[in-house]
């Protein structure tokens, strides 16, 4: 087994923005709230686009800039982003991640 | 050919039914709504059963009615309440009743926007109604009986006579010729049609019975035609009157013996009914196209008459085969083909021609092959003439909607001619299975017109029923926060309560509400996630905060949704819901909306303390706060060129940086430039194309978010400044007026200037330099503005959260894409309101400021009746001459003889008359009845379980028996009328138990009906209209004699009864002394009277439940739900009399049984039962023996092995109720009401599987009796079960497993660690069982000959047995649980090391339950488990 602390499959990186997700969230009451691959942005969690800023902020924080969630977002238009799951951006992290490995 | 018809909206008012949903209940539940005549809607006079026939006379006075049910709130239809005595009833019910089909099919708003393209329909008779009765007695009655008495009574002057027709009129009320609009009987529908705005056809149909369903027939060829989109349908009869009852006493075809059996072989006529109905019908393709719900479909109508025939009054076949073979042709379908049809409802009178020639033309038409139900709700709810028609369809359309084959009553012994047909009745409502569920109505009307209709399912999946009403909303205010709180808890608060700490919530789910519980929790505020809305301590109001709305300006997308807010508050508003795209033409648009939000706003009592915009929202605000006048501002719009606000090669780019982080970057550049500072985490940028985009790339690439956005107009920079002056001189046209209200500029951030000069040289400015809308909203914020209303589409909202997070602050949007203006609105409403601002809410659709007050209406035709004090004023001549008169005029000697006859014949007839006896008319009474048992002690011998003697008394369930009930409500019923006994019981309904611990106070009510009877009830649990009279009547009827071969003597004494606890009764109830003899419909047996209330009377339903349960073998235990009438001859007897009890069975179906009796004293009948109907429960003579011995039986069977198996076997929630309060005690009850409902009966069957397991296993080893009671099964952290004693009993130490599985529960009980599961056999997935098994088990699992489904199921068994007998539970590894060996009976487990043998077993439901195979599988007890 690995003792990287950044280990790059799908499973630590959900982990990982779950964490964040939860971060933002807790000031909403609402990181309780179950999240997983299916869960989107929009619907399930009620984030809007100015939350997804800040999530942004975080994963820079995180990775540095080994992930570009401003990239992420710019080919799509507004009703994919509405639609964005949580399990989209973790295999965009995963491949970025191991891009830049 | 003519179009599917779907029908998209019902409602009912039928007898027992005020609206649709009770009507189904009804229906599904087989009620029967059938009474007698309600007091005084005719004079007694005319029920003469035994009389001469004579037009006055009716030898039937049951049928069916809704004078109860009969108010209508006429305030919210726009009709005064003082007209309502004048106006015909039948049109206000019909109003009422369209009403709520509208309502449910979705609102008025739903109807099309063309009313030309709505109309009505409506079945309507032309009977005497209430309305026109009332007017012929005022105008002809009156007249005729002054002609009458003056013809009778010369003596009688002028004036006499007009003081008679004034005091009859008077007692009409007073004349309302501004009413007698209200008697013209169409309006029936036209008033529905002024009233609904409704422009197409209106008007009324009469074919007698086959009315409703020719209506029908109208409104689908107008749908067909195109002339209408919508058509409400329906029939209305409401007329009771005398002289339609004599009209069908003539005819022969009331029935005798008072009751309605379609198509029973003895049915002896029709009960004369009522009601009114209304659908509402749409062409399919046009419902689907609207996402409406449809409840069924017509797909086919036909209507023939019968031409000459033999007589008017008979019905013939002919006719009506030819009407329901056009129907069928129509829908393109064969109605003898097996599958046609699974539900007739007929016509179905109960008169014999009637039903003979029906069920021929079923014959004729439907053929022999297949089956199909056949009904009539004339069994429940009488004829109800012109609306009888849609009475059947409503029917039709809700079995066929529902599944559901419907029962009808009283047919246990069916016409012979029915057995030539496909067709059967049910006596109970059945699923219904079928590929296409079609459903026919029959309705045939006097004189030979007749008419069917054809129904089938709507097409594709049953959608969920979207919610329709408007939504509710939750609103709490208290004091303090810990008051909110109790208040949010306490269950069934309806008031808001007063104070600064408010909750709002929209549409409470119990997702939001639990939601809203977290937050009450926190105690901190919480604005608008999931549409909840707490303030702790208010922003606003008292708060002293203000508000501002925020005018939006472009947005790249824009969906406009508002259309309803403005029908609903008459604003214009001209705009489709739609998107516009188009960037040019989106401008008028937005302006419009702010206009049109600001005004909706208003109207609920919310105006701003300022206004701002964003971008060209500013301009909006200028108009909104009066800058611009409104004229000035349409006019500018009209002429607005869209491609003024296009700069040539210009774009905009969002990005997710400070402004400060952006000007860094354009690092003093003058081709882009910063155009808005929108939040901290939002600026925008302007310039040439290909610069924006390179700065966007750069943003991106150093990971900030940035889009490019399709605006082109260039506001907001200096690059607009060449284009300018266009814009310029329209501004310069406009005329200035000073702001009506504080107008704050997001150039200056600051409010705008006063001068006229400066206000033109700001809109310059406003157009060429960046807006600075974050600045301007904290500049808001330190002025006092808390709340921040966006007052438009798009995102302006989160800009403004975003500059103020973590300061208070509120901000609601009022617009938004995903849901339709009103509902956006009620939203801002909740949020402001709970913030403390007061908000107008009963201007939104859905809230009420009160109750609605609803006016009962007068359906009787009662005959006229002066009082005393009127007699006594007009005073007519009492005595009519006499011969003693004429010789007193024959000189003064016979003058004086006649004096002398005069004063004899006075005292004579003084003497004679005794005492007058002035008896006060029963009074209204409002008091409560304590039941507890420190109130009624005798009710611990009514209990309705055998527990140890040391358990609580509520767990031995002490309940108030029926006939205490009915006992108190005569007492009650004698208060109310003093001087009077309680002589006769009617209709009395027990619809609830009254349980005695905890105690409760029932609240109890005695209105007057008429001068000798009372309606006495306990609220929510029972009732009875109780007759009262100075004595017991005498008349009494002899005794019943039973032949002795029909009897024989009972195989139980009546000691063995109560010994063996047959009957739960205790001492104080146990009144059955012998049971002397027993017939195939009858029982005989003696009681001694006990001294506690209703006690001598429950023995009688003990006599009867005795013979139930000693004739069938299931479904024994009974108890009474209602009763018809129960008639006393004489005083409650003393305690100890013994009294003669004699029971005949008159009715037995699966659900109920119905009984009269008689109760005989010293050789006459002191009491007579009439109707008195017990509701069956299910029970298996197994379920008996728990329920008698529960100390030493158990409901699960112990299994071979050594293990409990429990099976379901009462499906019915009455009798679940009664299996829980058997086995859970105190504490244990609570737990299972706190339970979600989903998964409820299977937690309960394992709760029971586990006590009795844990009772085997101990009674195995010696252990004494033990009631269910005595044991408390609980779940540790982990989940596992264990159990404790209770009420003193020690348990040895034990250790429990349980599972269950569908209508399985199972469970074990050892010394040691044990383990069993319960697991279904059915198809598995492949992914699952390649999660579930490892490669060995794979392996193994494929070599196993036989059932793989069944193998799966032994191998997840074993696996999950082993998992809780190591008290770790699978853990999401059922692949860590190895199994090693494999046998149908024995399985091997490994796991870490060690290897578990397993036992398992096949288990199978009964019959009865829904077919399923389960396996089972336990520990087996080793040398390590064993204790």
């Amino acid at each position: 087994m690995s003792i990287e602390t950044t280990a790059t499959d799908e499973a630590t990186v959900l982990a990982q923005l779950s964490g964040m997700l939860r971060e933002l969230l807790e000031e909403y009451g609402l990181d309780d709230a179950e999240i997983t691959m299916d869960t989107t942005f929009h619907d399930d969690l009620e984030l809007e686009s100015v939350d997804l800023v800040a999530l942004s902020g975080q994963l820079r924080e995180h990775y540095g800039d080994r992930v570009n969630f401003a990239t992420f977002i710019a080919e799509r238009d507004l009703d994919e982003i509405i639609a964005l799951t949580v399990g989209e951006l973790v295999r965009y992290t995963v491949a970025s991640l191991r891009a830049t490995a | 050919m003519v179009p599917p018809v779907a029908i998209v909206g019902m409602s009912v008012l039928l007898p027992g039914a005020p609206d649709l949903a009770s009507y189904w209940r009804n229906l599904a539940g087989g009620v029967d709504a059938i009474t007698e005549v309600p007091p005084g809607k005719w004079d007694d006079t005319h029920y003469a059963p035994g009389e001469q026939r004579r037009a006055d006379r009716v030898y039937c006075r049951r049928g069916g009615f809704v004078d109860e049910l009969a108010e209508v709130d006429v305030t919210g239809f726009g009709i005064m309440p003082n007209s309502v005595p004048a106006t015909e009833p039948d049109q206000l019910i019909a109003l009422r009743v369209a009403a709520q089909a509208v309502a449910d099919a979705g609102g008025p708003d739903r109807l099309p926007a063309d009313r030309a393209k709505v109309g009505v329909v409506l079945g309507r008779g032309g009977y005497l109604t209430p309305g026109l009765v009332r007017l012929d007695q005022r105008v002809r009655t009156a007249s005729q009986l002054v002609r009458t008495l003056g013809e009778l009574l010369p003596g009688l002057d002028a004036d006499r006579l007009d003081a008679v027709r004034q005091a009859f009129t008077d007692q009409l009320g007073p004349e309302a010729p501004e009413s007698a609009i209200g008697l013209v009987p169409n309006l029936a529908a036209s008033r529905l049609a002024n009233r609904l705005d409704l422009r197409g056809p209106a008007y009324t149909v009469d074919a007698a019975c086959a009315s409703s369903l020719i209506a029908v027939d109208h409104a689908v060829r107008e749908l067909a035609t195109g002339r209408c989109d919508v058509v409400l349908a329906g029939g209305v009869h409401h007329c009771h009157d005398i002289t339609f009852w004599s009209v069908f006493t003539q005819l022969g075809a009331l029935s005798p013996s008072e009751r309605i059996r379609p198509f029973h072989r003895d049915a002896d006529g029709v009960l004369i009914g009522e009601g009114t109905g209304v659908v509402v019908l749409k062409r399919l393709a046009d419902a689907q196209r609207d996402g409406d719900r449809v409840y069924a479909v017509i797909t086919g109508t036909g209507i023939a008459s019968d031409g000459r025939t033999a007589s008017l009054a008979s019905p013939d076949s002919g006719g009506q085969v030819r009407a329901v073979r056009q129907a069928w042709a129509a829908a393109g379908l064969d109605p003898a083909a097996p599958d046609s049809i699974g539900l007739l409802e007929a016509h179905g009178t109960a008169t014999p021609a009637g039903d003979a020639a029906e069920l021929a033309t079923l014959a004729a038409v439907f053929g022999t092959e297949g089956s199909a139900v056949l009904g009539s709700v004339k069994s429940m709810i009488g004829h109800t003439m012109p609306a009888a028609g849609i009475a059947g369809l409503v029917k039709a359309a809700l079995a066929v909607h529902h599944g559901v084959l419907l029962p009808t009553l009283h047919c246990d012994d069916p016409h012979p001619a029915l057995a030539s047909t496909r067709f059967s009745t049910l006596d109970a409502a059945a699923p219904w299975d079928a590929p296409v569920r079609r459903a026919g109505v029959n309705a045939f009307g006097f004189g030979g017109i007749n008419a069917h209709v054809v129904l089938e399912q709507a097409p594709g999946r049953a959608k969920p029923v979207a919610v329709r009403e408007p939504e509710r909303v939750l609103r709490l205010a208290a004091p303090t926060v810990d008051a909110l709180r109790e208040a949010f808890d306490r269950a069934g608060t309806r008031e808001t309560g007063d104070g600064p700490v408010r909750l709002g919530i929209v549409d409470p789910t119990e997702k939001r509400l639990a939601l809203a519980r977290k937050v009450l929790a926190r105690g901190r505020a919480w604005r608008g996630r999931n549409d909840v809305w707490f303030a702790d301590r208010p922003l606003l109001g008292p708060g002293g905060g203000k508000v501002a709305f925020l005018f939006p300006g472009l947005e790249s997308e824009l969906t406009l949704n508002c259309g309803d807010l403005a029908r609903h508050f008459g604003l214009p508003w001209k705009h489709a819901d739609v998107e516009v795209g188009d960037v040019g033409r989106q401008g008028a648009a937005v302006f419009e909306l702010g206009r049109l939000l600001h005004a909706a706003l208003g109207r609920i009592g919310v105006t701003p303390d300022a206004v701002a915009g964003h971008s060209l929202g500013e301009w909006t605000a200028m108009a909104v706060a009066g800058v611009h006048a409104e004229e000035e501002v349409d006019t500018f719009l009209a002429g607005f060129d869209p491609d003024a606000l296009v700069v040539p090669g210009l774009a905009f780019a969002a990005i997710g940086a400070p402004a400060a982080r952006v000007l860094e970057e354009l690092a003093g550049r003058a081709d882009v430039v910063l155009s808005h500072d929108n939040s901290p985490n939002q600026a925008m940028i302007c310039g040439p194309e290909a610069a924006v985009g390179a700065l966007v790339q750069r943003f991106r690439d150093a990971g900030i978010v940035a889009q490019v956005l399709p605006f082109r107009s260039g506001f907001h920079t200096p690059m607009l400044r060449p284009y300018l002056d266009p814009i310029r001189a329209a501004a310069e046209r406009f005329t200035l007026h000073p702001p009506s209200l504080p107008l704050w500029s997001a150039t200056t951030v600051s409010e705008y200037p006063a001068a006229e000069a400066e206000v033109r040289e700001l809109f310059v400015r406003h157009l060429l330099e960046p807006v600075r809308f974050r600045p301007l909203v904290r500049a808001m914020h330190d002025a006092g503005f808390r709340a921040f209303v966006q007052a438009g589409a798009g995102q302006l909202g989160s800009l403004v959260g975003d500059t103020l997070h973590g300061e208070d602050h509120l901000v609601v949007a009022a617009h938004s894409g995903q849901r339709p203006g009103l509902a956006q609105l009620r939203r801002v409403a909740t949020a402001l309101w709970a913030d403390g601002l007061d908000v107008g809410f009963e201007h939104l659709p859905g809230e009420r400021p009160a109750a609605p007050k609803a006016v009962k209406l007068d359906l009787g035709g009662r005959l006229i009746s002066l009082d005393e004090q009127v007699r006594a004023r007009i005073a007519l001549p009492a005595a009519p001459r006499s011969t003693v008169d004429d010789l007193a005029a024959k000189g003064p000697l016979a003058a004086e003889f006649a004096a002398l006859l005069a004063d004899t014949a006075e005292l004579a007839s003084t003497v004679l008359a005794g005492p007058a006896r002035r008896l006060p008319a029963p009074r209204e009474l409002d008091t409560t009845l304590p039941v507890s048992l420190e109130t009624m002690p005798y009710l611990l011998d009514h209990c309705f379980f055998k527990q140890p003697p040391q358990a609580d008394p509520g767990d031995r369930w002490p309940v108030v028996p029926a006939t205490t009930v009915i006992d108190h409500l005569m007492r009650f019923a004698e208060q109310a009328a003093p001087g009077r006994h309680a002589v006769a019981v009617h209709d009395v309904r027990l619809s609830q138990w009254i349980t005695a611990v905890p105690g409760v106070t029932v609240p109890v009510r005695v209105r007057p009906q008429g001068t000798h009877r009372v309606l006495a009830t306990l609220a929510g649990y029972s009732q009875a209209v109780v007759e009262l009279a100075p004595e017991y009547p005498a008349g009494a009827p002899a005794p019943w004699r039973f032949p002795a071969s029909a009897e024989r003597a009972p195989e139980t004494t009546a000691a063995q009864l109560y010994d063996e606890r047959w009957m739960f009764h205790g001492p104080r109830f146990q009144g059955v002394t012998e049971l002397t003899a027993v017939g195939e419909r009858h029982v005989r047996a003696v009681l001694t009277t006990p001294a506690a209330p209703g006690a001598l009377l429950d023995n009688v339903g003990q006599v009867l439940g005795y013979w139930i349960m000693s004739r069938l073998p299931e479904r024994t235990t009974v108890f009474p739900v209602a009763m018809r009438e129960i008639r006393f001859h004489g005083p409650h007897p003393a305690p100890g009399e013994r009294l003669e009890c004699l029971v005949r069975i008159t009715g037995l179906t699966e659900e109920f049984l119905d009984a009269d009796m008689q109760l005989v004293h010293n050789g006459a009948v002191w009491a007579e039962f009439t109707g008195w109907r017990d509701r069956r429960f299910d029970s298996t003579a197994h379920i008996r023996q728990a329920d008698r011995t529960p100390e030493r039986s158990t409901l699960s069977v112990e299994q071979p092995g050594g293990w409990a198996l429990v099976r379901e076997q009462w499906p019915d929630l009455a009798t679940r109720e009664l299996i829980m309060r058997n086995y859970l005690a105190g504490p244990e009850r609570d737990a299972y009401e706190r339970r979600p409902p989903r998964g409820r009966r299977q937690w309960l069957l394992g709760r029971i599987a586990a006590k009795d397991a844990i009772r085997q296993f101990l009674w195995a080893r010696g252990e004494p009796e033990m009631f269910p009671a005595e044991l408390r099964i609980g779940n540790d952290e982990a989940g596992r079960p264990f159990a404790t004693g209770a009420y003193g009993r020690d348990l040895p130490p034990v250790t429990v497993s349980v599972a269950h599985r569908a209508e399985a529960g199972v469970s074990i009980a050892r010394h040691g660690p044990c383990g069993i599961d319960i697991e279904e056999v059915v198809p598995r997935a492949e992914s699952t069982v390649e999660a579930a098994l490892g490669p060995g088990e794979l392996a193994l699992f494929a070599s196993l000959p036989g059932d793989p489904e069944q193998w799966f199921a032994r191998f997840w068994t074993a696996k999950e047995a082993v998992a809780k007998l190591r008290g770790t539970g699978l853990r999401g590894e059922p692949r860590d649980f190895e199994v090693v060996a494999a046998a149908p009976e024995e399985m091997t487990v490994r796991v870490a090391g060690r290897e578990y043998r397993v036992c398992c077993a096949d288990v199978e439901n009964p019959s009865g339950a829904p077919p399923r195979r389960y396996v089972v599988a336990w520990t087996e007890e080793t040398k390590e488990t064993a204790g």
